[in-house]
């Protein structure tokens, strides 16, 4: 399998902080990766490395082939590369519907000219939005809640439509941020089964969480961090095994953490 | 959840048909006008008002992509100098001047904007602040170019037509009408969507795709050509231009129309522009207490409407809801 994404090096501070030092992995087109480890690993950091939110102070990132390290958020979006947030971030006094509209933009805004003089192709791209984004809204059972305001959703509803605005970009690497933390366990098991389908789709996910059974079963590969430093890498198996695994996180660690 | 979604649905129906039908209503009202008031005073309060509509409109499309802008009345101040000087002293036509001043606004507008609206909040607010009072200066200091704090006088007529108040009146109306069409326009098509969206949250938007930045510094230049139509306009209608006219006490008269009408929506900033305008002339007969009259009917009108002369609407909506 080809590579999608490859990061080496990549590191980040905060003052004397190191939130990521020096990490290096690579993520397959097709696959699901797993970014794993306790509070303050430096899992958000690496997220917001890769989506262009923060720049990093050392590293690379290549995505398709294309050196994209310091690019800002809108051109890797454009690109393909696309993100959710961990504290849901939507549009809250706006509803369902518009949230999702504007996660759209990229395929929604015709240009300048287009938009403001509401030409006939702008109309036609937003027909062909508005049905993309119908079937999505169906997809998370958010579509008899199209009119309702994003802000009033009760919070696992809000983390689908981060979702819905996320897939509305067309991403070909998503990129989610604990989607399933504070979700009641059913509730977990469906965004489990809607990342399946994602991928089925032909996006390429990376999944941080810091519950390893949960992500151990969803994903491919796993990379762990801790203290902004890769720990491990590999196969679910092959992470569990990992006796630096066990000591740093899973036993005692996890309280140190 | 049923009740959130059956108010959304119930209100934003009737809005838009209740909404046309007073844009229409107005526009008969402000083309007979002068017909059904045949009286110079308020003919006059007529053209300011169309005038300080184009400023207002203008500045609160700034005001949606999240930034206060108190340089306002500096970028109209740049378009009219322009204007008036490309006509009195290059000999331009009046319609060459006019796009000319407002390329002038539209320019010095692109040449800040990427610094400056990096900063938002109050931050924002100080430095366009002091831009304002930068332009105000060289508008001052610039004497053999400006005429000084005295100004340039004897601005001519546009054209022969527009000399009576009657012919100028007709032509700030068709001006506001063109500027604020425009604002509305812009709000009303993917670009308003998009504005809204990186205002209310500028890193998920910008995480869909939006160049946050470019926006904010379009928009920015935009609505500075905008205002240049009213620096222009004025220019000729006073048949003066002066630094005071442009100072940082006519930016901030623009900023209160938008927050005395209503922040959230155009309407607001065109509410405010009547208001604000027509208020002080109508306390002229009370000299001496005039500002006094003026501050103390402001504060009551923000204590009881803190969304803006606008949420009215929405109280009566309420009401009628409630019987
Ligand atoms: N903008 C910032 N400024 C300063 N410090 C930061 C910033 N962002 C993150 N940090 C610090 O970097 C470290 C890594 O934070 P990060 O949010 O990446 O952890 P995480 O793995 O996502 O944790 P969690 O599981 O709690 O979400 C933490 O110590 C955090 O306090
Ligand atoms: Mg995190």
């Amino acid at each position: 399998m080809s590579r999608l994404l490859e990061t080496s090096g990549l590191s980040r501070s905060f003052g004397g902080l190191r939130a990521v030092a020096g990490l290096s992995f690579a993520v397959a087109e097709g696959e699901i990766l797993g970014l794993i480890g306790p509070n303050g690993a430096g899992k958000t950091t690496a997220i917001n490395l890769l989506s262009g939110v923060i720049k990093p102070n050392a590293g690379r990132v290549v995505f398709a082939g294309e050196e994209v390290t310091g690019l800002p958020p809108h051109h890797l979006a454009r690109k393909g590369l696309v993100r959710t947030f961990q504290s849901t971030v939507v549009y809250g006094h706006r509803t369902v519907r518009e949230n999702a509209l504007r996660g759209a933009f990229l395929g929604l805004y015709p240009g300048v000219v287009p938009a403001f003089l509401g030409t006939l192709r702008a109309r036609a791209r937003r027909r062909e939005t508005e049905d993309r984004i119908a079937e999505l809204l169906a997809w998370f059972g958010l579509d008899h809640l199209g009119e309702a305001i994003a802000g009033s959703l009760p919070y696992g509803r809000q983390k689908s439509l981060g979702m819905v605005i996320a897939l509305a970009a067309r991403p070909r690497l998503l990129m989610l941020d604990e989607p399933v933390a504070g979700l009641a366990a059913e509730e977990a098991d469906q965004v489990l089964e809607t990342i399946r389908r994602i991928r089925q789709r032909g996006v390429t996910l990376i999944v941080v969480d810091h519950n390893m059974r949960f992500i151990s079963g969803l994903c491919d590969r796993l990379v762990v961090l801790h203290h902004g430093q890769e720990l491990a890498q590999g196969t679910p198996q092959q992470v569990l095994a990992d006796s630096a695994v066990i000591a740093a996180y899973l036993g005692r660690g996890h309280g140190a953490a | 959840m049923a009740s959130v979604i059956g108010a959304a649905a119930r209100s934003t129906r009737p809005r838009i048909s209740a909404l046309h039908g007073l844009v229409a209503g107005a526009a008969l009202l402000l083309a007979l006008w002068p017909l059904v008031f045949g009286n110079k005073f308020l003919l006059a309060l007529a053209t300011l008002v169309a005038l300080y509509a184009i400023g207002a409109a203008s500045l609160h499309l700034i005001i949606r992509t999240g930034h206060v802008s108190f340089a306002h009345a500096g970028f109209m101040g740049v378009a009219g100098y322009v204007a008036v000087l490309s006509q009195m002293r290059l000999g331009l036509p009046f319609a060459a001047a006019l796009p000319l001043g407002c390329l002038a606004a539209a320019t010095v507008a692109l040449a800040i904007g990427p610094l400056i609206l990096r900063v938002t909040g109050k931050y924002f607010v100080l430095v366009t602040f002091l831009f304002g009072e930068i332009l105000r200066l060289v508008f001052t200091e610039w004497t053999a170019v400006t005429g000084g704090s005295n100004g340039i006088f004897d601005v001519p007529p546009p054209a022969p037509v527009f000399a009576t108040p009657l012919g100028f009146y007709y032509l700030a109306l068709g001006a506001a009408v063109l500027c604020v069409g425009i604002v509305a326009r812009i709000l009303g098509s993917e670009i308003g969507r998009t504005i809204d969206a990186l205002r209310e949250a500028e890193r998920l938007a910008e995480c869909s795709g939006v160049p946050v930045i470019r926006w904010k510094v379009a928009v920015f230049v935009v609505a500075c050509a905008l205002a240049g139509v009213q620096g222009v306009l004025q220019a000729h209608y006073l048949r003066l231009i002066d630094p005071t006219t442009f100072s940082i006490v006519e930016s901030l008269n623009l900023v209160v129309m938008n927050v005395i009408g209503g922040m959230q929506r155009l309407a607001g900033a065109l509410i405010g522009a009547l208001f604000l305008t027509a208020l002080p002339e109508l306390l002229r007969g009370y000299v001496e207490m005039q500002r006094v009259f003026f501050g103390i009917i402001l504060i009551i009108v923000m204590a009881a409407l803190p969304g803006g002369i606008i949420e009215i609407g929405a109280r009566l909506r309420a009401l009628g809801k409630a019987r």
